[in-house]
């Protein structure tokens, strides 16, 4: 075998090999269209390769004429995925300029096949065959075709191109791959010109437009595989990190998850799966994890994550799941979504977290808050019982003495159905005033549920006036309101906001009855504070007003000034408030007496009907 | 309704649905009754001359049935007074009782119980009114005596022999006794003992020794 035959079948079978390798790498990574180019310039300059071996032994001229004209196809395969495989990996080189060699290359491969007998000749007379170093070549001879300068052009063009993208490489400063692959690409693109020069009989050498190609494959190689070693040490540090991480979410028993939302697969970490009682091996998708979810929760979850997927708000949720032996486990979940380019969301990452044991120490304290507010109404009672009795006992006052005045006016004989008629009326209408008072004393005293729905502060004020409405006037206070209208409702337990009220109201007045205040004005007052974000109630007393080293002091649990209160009322209403994620203070006014205030968050819009001062 | 002969019973309740059944049973059991909202109604209609008694609610906003009470005191009213009220605490009843109440029943009231009230406040009105026109009475018989009659009067109520008096006044026991004879026919009365009582009555007596 001549040397000649061994070179370009060594360079064609490199070539080869570098296409097949990086072919399989692209199998792998799909969405790595730059591998996928590599491995096409890659095939093109090994069949490049193949037929300029088989020009240079041919020995007629037909076969000759075959082959120069076939050789167009790798060439046109070569230019175009080189162009767009330096577009992927270098970022560089200008669009235009690929677009126009891209023009130029598809028009000369179209000529190629329309003029006979090539781009290149109208006609090959003969094939010159000399001796190149100590073996015989065979290089064409025959009629130049003009079109064969368009060939010529796309070559000049691909130059620039290569020069251009080098040194917009050079000054992003990636100047060893500047000088690696520009210089390789320049280097190649200056080679390829021997083939006109060849073709115009300037030159006299075989033609090795394959080996041109060679050295951006072999710096494209030793590239590339440092692009291996480095994603392997990657891939090795992000193993360690996995692990590092996965140790501290064990440790911290977080569960990590991620959800895949395009596919609805759900992967999650091992302590997740026995976080949510799933299988070790089970598959897992949002309905899975759907079933889980407590019925109650089940709803505000998927609406938090419908949320996120929208908007792109961190997902946040603490929810209850209902594990296989029947028991409950309390779980805060957070995550954030990734969006593909098209702004739809590709996956949901995140993190889940057993808070059983906050939650249940959550609601033990909600309940001690709820069992002290119960006895402080129940105390709180006792103080009013004085108007309680008296709303009761009016009412039946009035039912018996009527039903008495009935009797004696039937045991006198002289009926008057009209005045039997207004006394039946009389007493049904008392009657239902004694029920609705037994009710609201119920209310009163329920233990049950604190309930918490949306209601218009206004109407609570208004209930708390009825109910101490007697104690008010044996008192000889006077109460003014001064309610806002249109306010926002509030959510919260009417029953612990009346107590709160009574016990201001009540502490108010005391405070009057204390300094023997004249006149005893009582003010409520409530209005939108805060840019409209909250509702405050203040309750404005004319009374001695709080030394000031005390205003805080009064919020204290044991804290009374009164001979015998228990100094549990205020701190009370404080734990109340708080719980409504309000705010209760008191202040000394500017002349005379103290204002305590509450505010309350107003409801969120949806929820929010508008208080229009009924 | 209501005249200066058969006794009225006034009930003054803000509470509109006490204060018509009380009426009703009030005049089923065959009072006159006038009804007011407020004390200030009660005040601006009330004729000290009316017999009978007034059923004051307690508790009730601006003049509260105690004021009303002490209002009454300061006018020099006689009017008896039942409270009536759906809640009376022990303080607050004390001191309507010191006031001089008459009564003090607790909503929801049985309907003998009110009426005896009601009844025994009437007699005592009665009773005070009755007293009340003897010792004007006594007073108009005193304002006949002339000054020396009035002096002999204290002697003999003070219980001094017709000797003791003329030595004091400073004359005869003969006239003594004609003064004596005139002041017992001027009172009205046959015996001393009758006439110490009627003084006493009226808080004559005691200033001579």
């Amino acid at each position: 075998m001549s040397w000649i035959t061994a070179l370009w079948s060594m360079n064609a079978a490199a070539c080869l090999t570098f296409a097949g390798f990086y072919f399989v790498v692209w199998c792998r990574q799909r969405q790595n269209l730059v591998y996928l180019f590599f491995s096409c310039s890659a095939t093109a300059a090994a069949a490049i390769s193949a037929f300029e071996l088989w020009m240079l032994n041919s020995k007629t001229v037909e076969q000759y004429e075959q082959l120069i004209r076939w050789i167009h196809v790798p060439t046109f395969v070569l230019t175009l995925s080189f162009l767009a495989f330096v577009r992927l990996y270098l970022h560089a080189g200008r669009v235009w300029l690929a677009w126009s060699i891209c023009g130029l290359r598809a028009l000369v491969l179209i000529l190629n096949f329309i003029f006979a007998v090539s781009i290149n000749f109208t006609a090959i007379t003969n094939i010159r065959q000399f001796s190149w170093g100590g073996q015989l070549v065979s290089v064409p001879v025959g009629t130049r075709s003009p079109w064969g300068l368009l060939s010529s052009v796309s070559l000049l063009l691909l130059l620039i191109f290569s020069v251009d993208a080098t040194i917009t490489v050079w000054r992003r400063g990636d100047r060893r791959r500047a000088l690696l692959i520009g210089g390789s690409m320049i280097f190649g693109a200056i080679l390829a010109w021997h083939v006109p020069l060849v073709i115009w009989g300037i030159l006299e050498v075989p033609f090795f437009l394959g080996f041109t190609y060679t050295a951006i494959v072999a710096v494209m190689g030793y590239e590339l595989s440092t692009d291996v070693a480095r994603a392997a040490g990657l891939a090795r540090e992000l193993e360690i990190t996995q692990k590092r991480l996965n140790l501290a979410a064990d440790s911290a028993d977080l569960g990590m998850w991620m959800w895949d939302v395009p596919r609805d697969e759900i992967w999650i970490t091992d302590k997740g799966r026995a976080l949510f009682g799933f299988g070790a091996t089970e598959k897992l998708d949002l309905n899975r994890f759907k079933n889980v979810l407590h019925p109650e929760d089940r709803q505000r979850v998927l609406d938090a994550l419908e949320n996120t997927l929208r908007t792109g708000a961190d997902y946040e949720a603490e929810y209850r799941i209902m594990l296989p032996e029947g028991h409950l486990r309390w779980i805060a979940g957070r995550g954030q979504v990734e969006f593909d380019r098209d702004g739809q969301p590709v996956r949901l990452r995140g993190a889940a977290f057993d808070i059983t044991n906050r939650k249940q120490a959550e609601l033990e304290a909600a309940r001690h808050r709820n069992e002290m507010a119960h006895l402080s109404r129940v105390t709180t009672l006792g103080e009013l019982s004085g108007s309680l009795a008296h709303e009761l006992n009016r009412p039946l006052g009035a039912i018996l003495s009527n039903a008495q005045a009935a009797q004696r006016m039937l045991a006198n004989g002289g009926v008057d159905v009209a005045e039997f008629r207004e006394i039946l009326n009389d007493i049904i209408s008392e009657n239902k005033h004694a029920a609705e008072v037994i009710r609201r004393l119920r209310l009163w005293l329920q233990k049950g549920e604190v309930e918490q729905h949306s209601l218009r502060i206004n109407k609570v004020v208004r209930d708390v006036l009825k109910l101490i409405r007697t104690d008010l006037i044996s008192q000889n206070v006077s109460i003014d309101t001064e309610l806002a209208r249109s306010l926002p409702t509030v959510t919260g337990d009417p029953v612990q906001l009346q107590q709160v009220l009574v016990n201001l109201v009540v502490n108010a007045c005391d405070a009057m009855a204390e300094c023997g205040t004249r006149e005893r004005r009582l003010c409520i007052r409530t209005a939108l504070e805060n840019d409209g974000g909250e509702v405050i109630v203040s309750v404005i007393d004319q009374g001695g007003g709080i030394q000031e080293r005390e205003v805080e002091r009064v919020f204290e649990p044991f804290f009374t000034t009164k001979a015998k209160g228990m100094g549990l009322g205020l701190s009370v209403c404080r734990t109340i408030i708080a719980a409504h994620r309000g705010k209760l203070w008191a202040a000394n006014n500017a002349e005379r007496g103290a204002t305590f205030h509450f505010t309350l968050p107003k409801d969120a819009p949806a929820k929010s009907r508008t208080d229009n001062g009924r | 309704m209501s005249s200066p002969l058969s006794p009225t019973v006034f009930v003054v309740d803000d509470y509109a649905a006490g204060r018509r059944s009380i009426s009703r049973l009030l005049r089923a059991a065959g009072f006159a009754v006038t009804a007011f909202a407020s004390a200030k109604e009660f005040l601006a209609q009330y004729d000290p001359e009316t017999r009978g008694c007034l059923v004051l609610d307690l508790a009730m906003p601006e003049i509260s049935g105690l004021d009303l009470q002490g209002i009454l005191a300061g006018k020099g009213s006689l009017l008896p007074i039942i409270f009536l009220t759906a809640h009376g605490d022990i303080p607050k009843s004390v001191q309507a009782m010191k006031h001089g109440a008459s009564d003090f029943l607790i909503k929801p009231v049985n309907d003998e119980d009110l009426l005896a009230a009601v009844r025994v406040a009437i007699e005592k009105d009665s009773a005070l009114r009755r007293e009340r026109a003897e010792i004007s009475e006594i007073h108009t018989r005193l304002a006949t005596l002339t000054p020396r009659e009035r002096e002999v009067l204290e002697y003999v109520v003070a219980g001094k022999l017709n000797k003791q008096i003329a030595g004091e006044l400073g004359t005869v026991e003969q006239t003594v006794k004609i003064h004596r004879a005139h002041v017992m026919q001027k009172m009205k009365v046959q015996s001393v003992a009758e006439l110490v009582r009627l003084t006493q009555r009226c808080g004559i007596g005691g200033s001579v020794q």
